[in-house]
């Protein structure tokens, strides 16, 4: 039951802070616009004056295609036939469960994404927490007092996840699977491992995952000054209850995986230009405004459970209430 | 001995003939092996007696046999070597006993009637012709105590051990499958200026003359062995193994696989005006559902190459779906093949059929048409590569483009990128990107490793399609047929091709073929420019007495559009210019090629719209064809549009995928 409790909770705080869904699908978005336009660019120079833009317009002209990837720099060698439809999700989980390079430019757009996250992230782990309008003084307010410590955080994070692939994915899938798989004469054999090795992967990512998580819950709701404390008492919580833990990850993983079974259905093939092309990419805005409500939801209902289960006036003592409260001494405030 | 008595013209009823008026070949290279396999141990020990007739013009003081094996025996081979320049050292880790070796314990002239063998093995050394590695052991050979003579014939009876190794260029083992190619000691072919018996070498294939094979096979009973050639008879030994016999007559080489795990299906090929053939399915069972779609593929390669070229000359050809890792898939060998698959194969992709085709197609080009695919490679994968193509067009379309996921296991269908037979079947982006790597008609062995699959394959389909559209079908088709029969069981070299397309074309081509085989020109012919303006001429004009000025000096509202056509490349083509104008009237212009840039000029009411060099794209060895037109009204904007909201949907999806993490 507190996994369903924590779950509509959580979604519930998700639906009432709909300005943060908002304003993380804008930054998602105008991340992208900027490089976008670029190669924008590069592709009408591409095409000129040339009949082939007609089928590239109409359609896909594949030869032409290899050609400007091959010719190009890295933003169009990132132009591949994966950005169509749900081929663009098969290909991310897989580039992510493989350890797949991306191109140079592609990495840093995702590292100042992941740094953008990381920053906002106090203020909406503290929006969240309060599940009361905190307006945008507050919400920035706990992005600047959190920010720097969660920073801090998304460093140790880095090296963890920079362990994880570095080392435990080559581990895992260069050497183990290889030499599982060296002597298989049957494909489905092979797949079968592979398949098992991604649980294995994605289940130490999980548990890693859910320790930094509650970390990060940790470190905003009790205003945790100590990231290194914070990732204990993560991990403590984490230890303690493992089950509700990962059942309420799991169910917030089937929300995800909902949402992109449904993309999956609805996902355009290439298309041609004029209203079709603005409807597809009206489809992906949704599916990624779907996605991002997903990712919200990992956020809110864990703060939901972690607030149900510690941070409550039995836990902690009402702690001096400076502004800006911390979201503990707020609840406990309220309850004086 | 065994072969000496197996192979003599006059053997009893079931024996192969090695000469007789039913030969088709020259059958100047004949074998009668006895092999046995442990597969255990992965060691085949064998036993052949080679009649070899000296067909060439010179006397010969040796015999020079491949030894295909020791191109595997260390990193010093020749082919590791190259192997290594052409893709990186990955080879060169493999364990021990992934390695392979073959050696010869015994060599003997077997005398007349009575007298006794001549042991030469004491005699053996290894030669290094093509690059003088003294660590090479691919080629031995066997000096005789006389020279044969032209027309002379020799009974030699070999016998080698070799171990088969974890799978390299196509032959080896993997689990309980094992596919054997080029696994005895083949003697090279003598030719008017010696021996052509050239080292094993990465980038290239064989070459050998066409004989009578007689193989008895011994495996572990159960076991399931396809083979070059027609079989059946079966012996269970005491050992607990049974040995198989295959015969074929006028073929060029001999494989084998065996395994117990194999489905062994069949079905018969049955076309009106063409030999019917037995085909047999040797699939792997995680394969099971695909069986029709090898059939299917095998007998319209079988129809289609039939009908446009001569048909296929033996009764049985075997199809062998290889295990999965073995590393041997998509290889060809007479009466023989591997295909390739994978477990996930929609429908809508051609694999296994591209491959499978292509391998069928050997059957002709290789098999029947025994070029060297040491110096002429393209002669066979070429033409091959082309007409699998015209199948898959044919027969197979349409069909699309997908992309693998998840380790390559997990297959993604574009329905909207469809197979396009003059860009994907010739492999119009890898030649692309290698145009000038070689000269074709440089021996292919001595080709830059990495790129000579492109000169070989892709080129040589790039060219003959330019040809077919061209010329047209029609005389291409005929060409190709004349060359396959008047070349059957013989070894053609590339003026023999040149010759023949001349001939059958009734054109000299050699403007065409010096530059695609002779040369490394590239074609690439541009619209560079297209004005359209109002005419405005003014200035003086003939009067009745002294010139008027004029301004304008046409004033009927005519425009001027001129049209600057380019060749950028350094290849020559003749090419058709497309001109559309605004009120709907097109001209068609013929430009032979030559110079580097062309004018056209028109004076009419309507501006030109559209321009379009080569619009039927008969040149497809043009590299860049997104430059051979021009549009007053591009499209480029939406497009780009298009693709660059695509391409940020999926990159927001990449983010929020990693975002998973923080």
């Amino acid at each position: 039951m507190p996994i369903v409790i924590s779950l509509v909770d959580g979604l519930r705080r998700v639906i009432r802070a709909p300005v943060i869904l908002v304003g993380a699908a804008t930054l998602t978005l105008l991340l992208v616009v900027p490089l976008g336009l670029l190669l924008r660019g590069e592709l009408q120079t591409a095409l000129g004056d040339s009949v082939v833009a007609d089928g590239m317009a109409d359609g896909v002209v594949w030869d032409w295609w290899q050609q400007f990837s091959r010719q190009g720099t890295g933003l169009d060698r990132s132009l591949t036939p994966s950005v169509i439809g749900f081929a663009a999700v098969l290909a991310n989980v897989s580039a992510l469960l493989d350890g797949n390079g991306q191109e140079p430019v592609i990495v840093a757009v995702l590292l100042s994404y992941l740094l953008v996250w990381a920053f906002f992230s106090g203020g909406v782990l503290d929006r969240y927490a309060r599940n009361r309008p905190t307006r945008s003084a507050g919400f920035f307010s706990a992005c600047g007092l959190h920010g720097s410590r969660l920073l801090r955080l998304a460093i140790v994070a880095g090296l963890a996840y920079g362990f994880l692939f570095g080392v435990v994915h080559g581990w895992l899938f260069d050497d183990l699977y290889e030499a599982i798989t060296r002597n298989l004469t049957v494909e489905r054999e092979a797949f079968a491992v592979r398949v098992a090795l991604y649980v294995v992967f994605g289940l130490v990512l999980i548990a890693v995952g859910l320790v930094f998580d509650y970390a990060r819950v940790r470190a905003v709701v009790e205003d945790r000054r100590s990231m290194l404390g914070a990732l204990l008492a993560g991990w403590r919580f984490v230890r303690r209850r493992p089950g509700v833990c990962a059942g309420l990850y799991l169910a917030n993983g089937l929300v995800l995986l909902a949402v992109m079974a449904v993309y999956g259905l609805l996902a355009p093939d290439a298309g041609t230009t004029g209203l079709s092309m603005w409807l597809t990419f009206l489809t992906g805005q949704a599916y990624v405004v779907a996605r991002l409500t997903a990712k919200l939801l990992f956020y809110a209902a864990e703060v939901a459970y972690f607030q149900s289960q510690l941070a409550h006036a039995g836990y902690v003592a009402a702690p001096a209430p400076v502004w800006p409260e911390s979201p503990a001494a707020e609840a406990l405030g309220r309850l004086g | 001995m065994c072969g000496a008595i197996l192979l003599t013209p006059t053997s009893a009823a079931g024996q192969p003939r090695t000469a007789g008026a039913d030969a088709r070949s020259p059958r100047n290279a004949n074998y009668s092996i006895d092999v046995r396999l442990d597969p255990d141990a992965r060691i085949l020990t064998g036993r052949a007696v080679l009649t070899w007739r000296n067909i060439a013009a010179v006397s010969s003081p040796d015999l020079r046999f491949h030894l295909y094996y020791n191109a595997w025996r260390n990193s010093r081979s020749t082919w590791m070597r190259e192997r290594e320049l052409g893709r990186g050292p990955g080879l060169t880790s493999r364990p021990e006993t992934d390695w392979g070796w073959i050696d010869v314990t015994a060599v003997r002239l077997l005398g007349a009637g009575d007298a006794p063998p001549l042991d030469l093995t004491d005699r053996v050394r290894f030669v290094s012709p093509d690059d003088g590695n003294p660590d090479d052991r691919t080629v031995l050979a066997v000096p005789m105590p006389a020279p044969v003579a032209p027309g002379e014939t020799v009974n030699v009876e070999l016998e080698w051990i070799s171990r088969v190794p974890r799978t390299f260029a196509r032959t080896g083992a993997i689990g309980n499958f094992f596919f054997i190619a080029q696994w005895f000691p083949k003697i090279g072919v003598l030719e008017d200026d010696g021996w052509n018996c050239h080292q094993f070498h990465a980038g290239t294939e064989f070459f050998s003359d066409y004989g009578v094979y007689d193989v008895r096979i011994s495996v572990p009973t159960g076991w399931i062995v396809g083979s070059t050639g027609a079989g059946g008879q079966l012996r269970n030994n005491a050992d607990g193994t049974t040995t198989h016999r295959y015969v074929q007559e006028d073929v060029h080489d001999f494989a084998w696989t065996t395994s117990p795990d194999f489905l062994d299906l069949t079905e018969r090929f049955e076309v009106a005006g063409l030999p019917a053939v037995q085909m047999r399915l040797l699939l792997q069972p995680e394969h099971s559902g695909q069986a029709g779609r090898h059939f299917t593929a095998t007998a319209a390669t079988l129809q289609a190459y039939g009908q446009w070229f001569g048909s296929y000359p033996y009764a049985q050809i075997t199809i062998v779906d290889p295990a999965w890792q073995s590393g041997a898939g998509g290889m060809e060998y007479p009466t023989l093949f591997t295909t390739g698959t994978r477990w996930l194969a929609p429908p809508e992709v051609p694999q296994p059929e591209g491959v499978t085709i292509h391998e069928a197609g050997h059957q002709f080009w290789y098999g029947v048409v025994g070029n060297n695919e040491f110096e002429h490679a393209w002669l066979d994968e070429g033409l091959n590569t082309f007409a699998t193509a015209r199948v898959l067009e044919a027969e197979f379309t349409p069909n699309r483009i997908a992309q693998r996921y998840f380790g390559g296991f997990v297959p993604f269908v574009f329905r909207d990128m469809v197979w396009s037979r003059a860009t994907d079947g010739n492999r119009l982006a890898g030649y692309r990107n290698a145009a000038r790597a070689d000269v074709q008609q440089t021996p292919t062995f001595r080709y830059w490793p990495g790129t000579a699959g492109a000169i070989t394959y892709n080129k040589t389909a790039l060219w003959l399609h330019t040809l077919e559209r061209h010329l047209g079908w029609e005389p291409v088709r005929e060409i190709l047929s004349v060359f396959y029969r008047r070349w059957q069981f013989r070894h053609p070299k590339p003026e023999d091709f040149f010759a023949i397309a001349n001939e059958v074309s009734g054109q000299d081509l050699s403007w065409y073929f010096d530059q695609v085989h002779g040369g490394t020109q590239i074609f690439d012919y541009a619209v560079q420019q297209v004005t359209t303006r109002p005419l405005r001429d003014r200035g003086f004009v003939d009067g009745d007495r002294r010139p008027v000025f004029r301004d304008p000096i046409d004033d009927r509202g005519l425009t001027r559009t001129t049209v600057t056509i380019r060749r950028q490349g350094d290849g020559i083509f003749p090419v058709e210019v497309l001109v559309v104008f605004d009120d709907g009237e097109t001209v068609r212009e013929q430009w032979d090629g030559r110079e580097p840039w062309q004018l056209f000029t028109y004076e009419r009411t309507a501006g030109a719209v559209r321009v379009e060099v080569d619009p039927d794209r008969v040149l497809l060895l043009d590299l860049d064809y997104a430059n051979n037109s021009w549009t007053a009204a591009p499209r480029a904007g939406p497009a780009a549009t298009k693709w660059m909201l695509r391409w940020m949907i999926w990159l927001q999806d990449l983010l929020l995928t990693y975002a998973f993490l923080v």
